[in-house]
Formats: structure tokens, C-alpha cells, sequence
């Protein structure tokens, strides 16, 4: 499917990709901030899964049953593997975020600037 | 913040559009995509590696290091976690301060061992679980353990693998936990066996890794020949598995530590 | 039939990883077991990456197909010239472990002793494969290794404001490494590989697209965000000044370095692909022209100890990227080198500041006036650093930045010469005044004048490392003509 010559895939991926960065930047919530990023790593996830489809292709799965083409399993991989360091991220700040509120009482931007 | 929001987004757009624009059409068979690394090993794949799931093959054989990294990775994340200065969640803290540096002891050393047990057995949240909660988390968890088994056992032929596999199994904990309580669930996993439990995904990769550079000269090589099918097997069998095992206490570690253990 | 090299480049790698996953089980009921258990890991890399390095320097470039499959099928290790910066990595580590020893004690509780000799070894291993992967992908996620143990190191010791500076750091670095990733996926769309130089080439055969500019774009991007290149270093003062000394060392020195390597692995990239470079060049030159001079006068306003090496840190990385941006071969590299350099530079420093601020408990000028009549050699060995990263002769600093401004001169483009003497001029003031408050203002705090030189295995390791800063000065030739062919190598592929 195509969109002024675009395809349709990468369009949606663009603008999951913009929402994700308009929450990083503009909210001053470090919750939102943080779901912001996992919005753009799932654009970006979507991305390289899409880019590894073919036309009327088969999970690359060889049984009986499946024929090739067979979508490439690379990206499948590749995403997989990001979908772990995401979470693992995500893990890790999820830690940081209850630190600053233990500390400061607060997780917006906003307020923590105003402390030391 | 706002306008610089604006402006990020409209010359990330703008970018983006013009950078897909010139990308190869996205389904064709014909595609670089298709017709480069991916098209051999959808044509020797199977033969190359004995693995029918190509995601498999891709993960464990043809590109296993890139997963040691990120069995890696999650280890990090946990010893990440573990890391950061805790027992303080909604400004009180639930252990007694560390004379020394007035920091929580840690669960290694004896007296934090005796501590930590002590507050361990408190009502842990205060919220009472609802009975029907209760009831099919212990009826299903039976079930989701077999299902998790079996997307590991299975994972070379079918969807699934160990990755999968540690998402649920690690679910299971997570939902063991809120349902036991922090001591029973504490209980599932004894304090002692979690350093290896923790290390294993990491540790039987090298561990495979060597051997494979014993049998073949190569790190992370696994023997090819017809004659060394179990040998080769039993490789992959104890990757996924330490992925698995490794895993699945990881993101109950993760879990714990961030409800405050 | 096993080729013992084929195994000691991925070990290089698995090694500390694996020992980092053994720690927390070594340490067992002694912490202190943990520090030892972590110095005889980094020992052994350490010889495992010298062993690598003279073979290099006998046979070339070391490539491994991990798993046996032959690139682009599987992937590549590459041990280049460029690699040899593992040596010098695996070795300042050697340095700072030892130092955190005794440093730990009174900044982070017993029981986490353990975690934090495993971040150390996961940062270390994670930088090792990050330097020797010929793997777009394998590149990622080895970074992210990296960028995970950094993260959770500065938040270690500190509570809420190490906590926030830690998270803005993960979120600037989550960011640089999405671009990554988003410009390696690209790059596989247009390819269908992920080999650095299979990917190369096959751009290079393709005919030009938009797709190959904007992922070439987004790594470049990514890989400045990463380094801290001005303007794009908010996160860097907050998050080095604020984690404890050793991670500052190992920060400042060593992390904000992946961000360089990887310049240069785009650089490859783009060198094969046939890319014109002179629009990057530029854009190279004018960011770190801009970022000596903005690292510089940021600097001079610091009465931080800590936040001042943090600025300078800014400066140094300023003068690398204007090196590889100058594309002539005496800056390349001089440039090259002192990433090396200013590493074990930066390290001595850190870890100079961090005795002084562990026996003292201060750490702004003002504070600290008089310190080198108590703590003498300590100071001596901050005076050495600071003079090597001014770039005085004949310390370690000076030669690289010598190297650079001959290149900017032979090149033609002096302006950017001058540019850089002016930094360092810049940057001679913050220093001279650090120093004068430290040997030559009489003491205000009483607490300063009660403090001691610290325990000797903070002293001892402290001592080579300056010992090390005026050799490098002195045989500085040695590590520069050991890049060279690589680098005549890396310009011709660029046109240059």
C-alpha cells in the first residue's frame, strides 16, 4: 500500500517515531517521558520488522506447510534482540525514576529543577 | 519546551520522509532485503544449522554472539537494579539503616540475611488480593509452566525459543509473587542459588562457546557433521535453556527489586 | 586445528562478561574477594589485548568469523590497528580497580561492593567488543552493554541527584543508541547485510538514495550524542561530575570514547560507500572547533573540582573530532592517538581529584586552597595531569595536539590551527588557576590541613599513571606510527 508514493508502513512507522519524540521532549512527567521512548524503540522496531516482510511470504519457519518466499529472518532477530536491551532499559530507569521520587517527593522535570 | 518539541518533530519528519522516500520497494522479492545474507539462509539454513525456526537458527547459530550480548544485556540491567541504593520506597524506609554509612545491608551478608527475612514475612502492601485472583493465578500457573516448557523445547521448530520461554516463566514468578506474598514467592527461589540461577544465560554461552572452538576452531562454532546431530543439539538445548533458566529469574529479580523487594 | 588467535579476540570479550556474571558468587561473604577477583580478570585481558596488539603489529589486521561463518554470513571480529586502543583500555582499567579498592570504603555499603566490581567488568567488556566488532548490529547491542553499566555507575554511590543526573544520562543515551539502531535497520533495508564493510560495498555498488544519507546521518548523529560533541553534551557535566571518582575516570576517559570509535567506523563506512565527505568534514570541523572553545570557557566559570575535568573532557573531545574532521593525515592521527592519550590523561586526573576529595571530603577550588603542603604527592601527580592535558612538552598531551595543528597548517585550513592554540591557552587558565589554589594559597579549611596522603593502593596506581603521561610524551612517536598505516589506509579510502 502506498501513500503519495510513500509506503504506508514506513509513514506509520515515521509518525509513531514523532509521537515518541514529541513525548520525550515536550512532557515534563519522567514517567511520560520514559513511555516516549518506548514509543519511538517500537517505531523503530516496527520498522526493521516491516522492511524484512515479502510479498505473500511464509514465516521463515521451514515445515510442512510453509512455502517459500519466506520473510527474512534477520530483522526478526535483530528486533528480538532489541526488544530485550528495551526492556532492559526500560528496567533500569524505572529504578532511577523510584530513587528521584524517593528522594524529591516529585518526578516532574518541572519541580526537580527547581531543587538542588 | 513546547516549541522545541514542535520544531524536533516537524525536522524529524521532515528527515525521515525524505531519507524512506529512496528506500527499496518494501515487499519485492527481488529486494537487497531478500536476495543477499537472508536467501541463503533461508536456502541452506535447515542443512547448515539442523534448526527448522530460521529466527532460531539466526539467534543461537548464525549470529550468536549478538545474543551472549544481550543475555548480557539483561544481566546487566539486574545487577543495574541492584545497584542503586534502595529500601527506600515512598519516602520510608523498610530496613533498619547501616550503622556505617546508614545504607541498606545487602542480602550476602549474614545479618542482612536475618533482616531481610524479618521484614520479609510484613504484609506487603497493605492491599488484600481478591480471592478469584488468587484462585486462577494458582490454578494456571500449573498450565503457564508447561506452556513455557514448552515454547523452550519446542523452540527450534516452532515459534518460540528461550527468550519466550523466560517472558513467562518470569511472568509466572511475577504473578506467583503478588499472589503468595513477598515470603513464599521469596521462598520459590532460594537466596542461595540465585547468584548461578542469574548467571547461567551469560555463562552457558561461553561455556558452549568454548566448546565449540574446541570441536570446530571456531568460537561459538557447532559441529556440522551428520555424526555429531546430538552433540550439536545438546549445544543448542543448553543455550536456550541458561537463556531460559537465566532469563525468567532476572525479570523476577527485576520485579522484586523494583517493588522494593 | 584450533588457531589459538581465532579464540583470543572473542575472548577478549567474553572474558570480563563472563567473570562479571562469576562475581557476585565469588564475592561470596567477603566483599574485598570481589576487588581482587576483578584486578585478576582485568590483568589477563590486559595481556590478552597485548598479545593481540604485537600480533598485529607482526601479521595486520586479525579478522575472526565468530561461529565459523565467513562474513557477511555470520559475524566478523576485526582486530585493526584502531583495535590497539584496547590495549590501553584494558590497562587503565587495571589502574582504576585497584584505586576503587580503598575508595569504596565510606563512599558505597559493603554489600554492594560486588555489583559494582561486575559494572566495572560489564563496561569493560562491553567496550572491548564495541572496538573490535566488524558488525553494524553487533555494534549496538555491544554499546548498549556499555551504555546500561554507565548508567547504573553514576547512580551508585549517590542518592536523588546522582539519580536524576543517571536518568538524564539514560535518557540522552537511549536516544543516541535508538538512532543507531534506526540507521543500522536502514542500512540493512538498502543492503540486506549488516558487515561493516560488506555493507560498505554494497552501497557503494547501489546507486546514491536518500535512505543512505539519512542512516549514514542518524549514526553520525547518534555517535556525536554519545561523545558529548558540543552542542550536544547537557548530559555529560552532570553525570561525570556527580558519580564517584573511579567511575568519573572510567567515564570521561573510556565511555565517552565509544562515541569517537564509532565516528570512525561511520567514517569507514562512508570512506567505502563512496560518500563525499566534505560536507561531514565540515560540519566536523566547525562542532569541534566550537566545542574546544565552549568545554574551555565552561570550564573556567567551574569552582568544581570534578565539574571542571568534566568541561575539559568536553574540550578534548572538541580536538579529536576537529582532527578526524581536518581528513589530513598528521591530524587523523594525532587525533586517534589521543584518544588513547586522553584517556589515561583524564583517568589520572579523575582519580588524582578523587583522592584529594576522599581524604579531604571537599571538592571546589575555594575549599580545597592549600592541599598540595598535605597531600604533596598526590598533587604532584594532579600537576603532571594537567599539564599533559594542556598540552605543555614533552607530557602526553602535547604530541597529539602538536600532530593536529601541523595537519590543520599542511592542509591549509590554519584558521583551525589557531583555533586550537587559542583552546589551549583557554584551557592552560583553568589550570593554572587550579593549581595555584593547590600549591600556592594557604589553606582556609582546617579539615584540609588535618588530611593525609591515602592508603598506597590509591597512591601506587596514581604514580604510574603519571609516571605513564610524561613517557607517552617522550616516546609518543611509538603509538602514532603504530596507527599510521591504518589511518594512509582510512584517508585513501576517503579520497584524501
Amino acid at each position: 500500500m502506498e501513500l503519495f508514493g510513500f509506503d504506508l508502513d514506513y509513514v506509520a512507522f515515521m509518525i509513531l517515531f514523532c509521537i515518541g519524540l514529541h513525548m520525550l521532549v515536550v512532557k515534563s512527567n519522567l514517567l511520560k517521558k520514559l513511555l516516549g521512548l518506548n514509543v519511538m524503540e517500537t517505531a523503530v522496531f516496527a520498522f526493521i520488522i516491516t522492511s524484512g516482510m515479502v510479498d505473500s511470504g511464509d514465516p521463515p519457519i521451514l515445515v510442512a506447510g510453509t512455502n517459500p518466499p519466506f520473510a527474512n529472518p534477520i530483522p526478526q532477530a535483530m528486533v528480538l534482540t532489541g526488544i530485550v536491551v528495551a526492556v532492559s532499559v526500560t528496567a533500569v530507569a524505572l529504578a532511577l525514576i523510584v530513587q528521584i521520587h524517593a528522594h524529591y517527593g516529585t518526578i516532574e522535570v518541572s519541580e526537580l529543577k527547581e531543587r538542588p | 519546551m513546547r516549541g522545541l518539541g514542535l520544531a524536533l518533530v516537524l525536522v524529524a519528519a521532515f528527515t525521515i520522509v525524505l531519507g524512506i522516500g529512496g528506500l527499496p520497494p518494501r515487499l519485492d522479492p527481488e529486494g537487497p532485503v531478500h536476495t543477499h545474507v537472508g536467501a541463503r539462509y533461508a536456502e541452506r539454513g535447515l542443512e547448515e544449522t539442523g534448526l527448522r525456526n530460521l529466527v532460531a537458527a539466526v539467534l543461537l547459530v548464525y549470529r550468536g554472539f549478538d545474543t551472549f550480548l544481550e543475555v548480557v544485556v539483561i544481566f546487566t540491567a539486574l545487577v543495574a537494579v541492584l545497584a542503586l541504593p534502595s529500601g527506600v520506597i515512598g519516602g520510608t524506609s523498610w530496613r533498619e539503616p547501616d550503622a556505617e554509612t546508614s545504607e541498606p545491608d545487602a542480602e550476602t551478608s549474614e545479618s542482612g540475611d536475618r533482616r531481610a527475612a524479618a521484614v520479609v514475612d510484613r504484609p506487603d502492601t497493605g492491599v488484600p488480593v481478591s480471592n478469584v485472583v488468587g484462585f486462577v493465578v494458582r490454578l494456571l500457573a500449573p498450565f503457564i509452566a508447561v506452556f513455557a516448557a514448552a515454547l523452550l523445547y519446542r523452540g527450534h521448530v516452532t515459534p518460540g525459543g528461550g527468550f519466550q520461554a523466560a517472558a513467562i516463566f518470569g511472568a509466572l514468578f511475577i504473578a506467583l509473587g503478588l499472589v503468595l506474598g513477598r515470603a513464599k514467592a521469596d521462598r520459590l527461589v532460594p537466596r542461595g542459588v540465585r547468584p548461578y540461577l542469574q548467571a547461567m544465560g551469560p555463562l552457558a554461552f561461553a561455556l558452549v562457546g568454548l566448546l565449540g572452538w574446541r570441536l570446530t576452531g571456531a568460537f561459538l562454532g557447532y559441529p556440522s557433521e551428520a555424526s555429531a546431530y546430538v552433540l550439536r543439539e545438546a549445544m543448542v538445548v543448553a543455550v536456550e535453556v541458561g537463556i531460559a533458566v537465566g532469563g525468567a529469574v532476572i525479570l523476577a529479580r527485576l520485579f522484586q527489586a523494583l517493588e522494593g523487594r | 586445528m584450533s588457531d589459538p588467535w581465532s579464540l583470543l579476540v572473542p575472548g577478549l570479550v567474553v572474558l570480563p562478561l563472563a567473570a562479571a556474571t562469576l562475581v557476585p558468587i565469588v564475592a561470596g561473604r567477603d566483599p574485598r574477594r570481589a576487588g581482587s577477583f576483578t584486578f585478576g580478570v582485568v590483568l589477563l585481558v590486559t595481556a590478552m589485548a597485548a598479545a593481540l596488539v604485537w600480533r598485529v603489529g607482526e601479521v595486520g589486521a586479525i579478522s575472526v568469523p565468530l561461529g565459523g561463518w565467513a562474513a557477511p554470513y555470520g559475524i566478523e571480529f576485526r582486530f585493526d590497528r584502531f583495535s590497539a586502543w584496547t590495549l590501553g583500555l584494558s590497562a587503565l582499567f587495571a589502574f582504576i580497580v585497584p584505586f576503587a579498592w580503598r575508595y569504596l570504603e565510606g563512599t558505597l555499603p559493603r554489600s554492594r561492593w560486588h555489583v559494582f566490581y561486575a559494572l566495572l567488568l560489564l563496561n569493560l567488556g562491553g567496550l572491548l567488543g564495541f572496538s573490535v566488532t566488524g558488525d553494524l548490529f553487533n555494534l549496538f547491542v555491544a554499546m548498549e552493554v556499555v551504555s546500561l553499566s554507565s548508567y547504573a555507575m553514576v547512580a551508585v554511590a549517590g542518592r536523588g541527584v546522582a539519580a536524576w543526573a543517571a536518568l538524564k544520562y539514560l535518557l540522552m543515551g537511549s536516544v543516541s543508541s535508538l538512532l543507531v539502531l534506526f540507521g543500522v535497520g536502514l542500512l540493512f533495508a538498502l543492503t540486506g547485510s549488516l558487515n561493516l564493510i560488506d555493507v560498505a560495498a554494497r552501497v557503494a555498488e547501489a546507486p546514491a538514495s536518500p535512505a543512505t544519507t539519512l542512516a549514514l546521518a542518524s549514526l553520525m548523529v547518534a555517535f556525536m550524542l554519545k561523545a558529548a560533541l558540543f552542542p550536544l553534551h547537557a548530559w555529560l557535566p552532570d553525570a561525570h561530575a556527580i558519580a564517584p571518582s573511579p567511575v568519573s575516570a572510567v567515564l570521561s576517559g573510556l565511555v565517552v570514547k565509544v562515541g569517537i570509535v564509532g565516528l570512525v567506523r561511520v567514517l569507514q563506512l562512508s570512506a567505502g560507500s563512496g560518500t563525499d565527505l566534505a560536507l561531514v568534514n565540515q560540519v566536523m570541523l566547525v562542532l569541534g572547533t566550537a566545542a574546544i572553545v565552549m568545554g574551555a570557557f565552561m570550564a573556567v566559570f567551574q569552582d568544581d573540582i570534578k565539574l571542571m575535568l568534566a568541561f575539559s573532557t568536553l574540550s578534548n573531545i572538541g580536538y579529536i573530532v576537529l582532527g578526524l574532521g581536518l581528513a589530513a593525515p598528521f591530524a587523523v592521527i594525532g587525533s586517534v592517538v589521543h584518544v588513547l592519550n586522553h584517556a589515561l590523561i583524564k583517568v589520572t586526573l579523575f582519580l588524582a581529584a578523587g583522592s584529594i576529595i576522599h581524604q579531604t571530603g571537599f571538592r571546589t577550588l575555594r575549599d580545597l586552597r592549600g592541599v598540595a603542603r598535605v597531600m604533596p604527592q598526590t598533587s604532584a601527580a594532579m600537576a603532571i595531569g594537567a599539564l599533559s592535558i594542556v598540552g605543555i612538552p614533552p607530557t602526553a598531551g602535547f604530541i597529539c595536539k602538536w600532530y593536529i595543528a601541523l595537519g590543520a597548517f599542511e592542509s591549509g585550513q590554519g584558521v583551525y590551527g589557531f583555533a586550537l592554540v587559542f583552546g589551549a591557552l583557554f584551557i592552560f587558565v583553568y589550570y593554572v588557576r587550579m593549581l595555584n589554589a593547590f600549591f600556592f594559597r594557604p589553606a582556609v579549611r582546617a579539615e584540609v590541613q588535618a588530611a593525609r596522603e591515602p592508603a598506597w593502593s590509591m597512591r601506587a596506581p596514581l604514580f604510574v599513571l603519571a609516571a605513564l603521561c610524561l613517557l607517552l610524551g617522550i616516546f609518543g612517536s611509538i603509538p602514532l606510527a603504530f596507527v599510521e598505516p591504518a589511518v594512509v589506509e582510512l584517508l585513501a579510502s576517503m579520497g584524501r
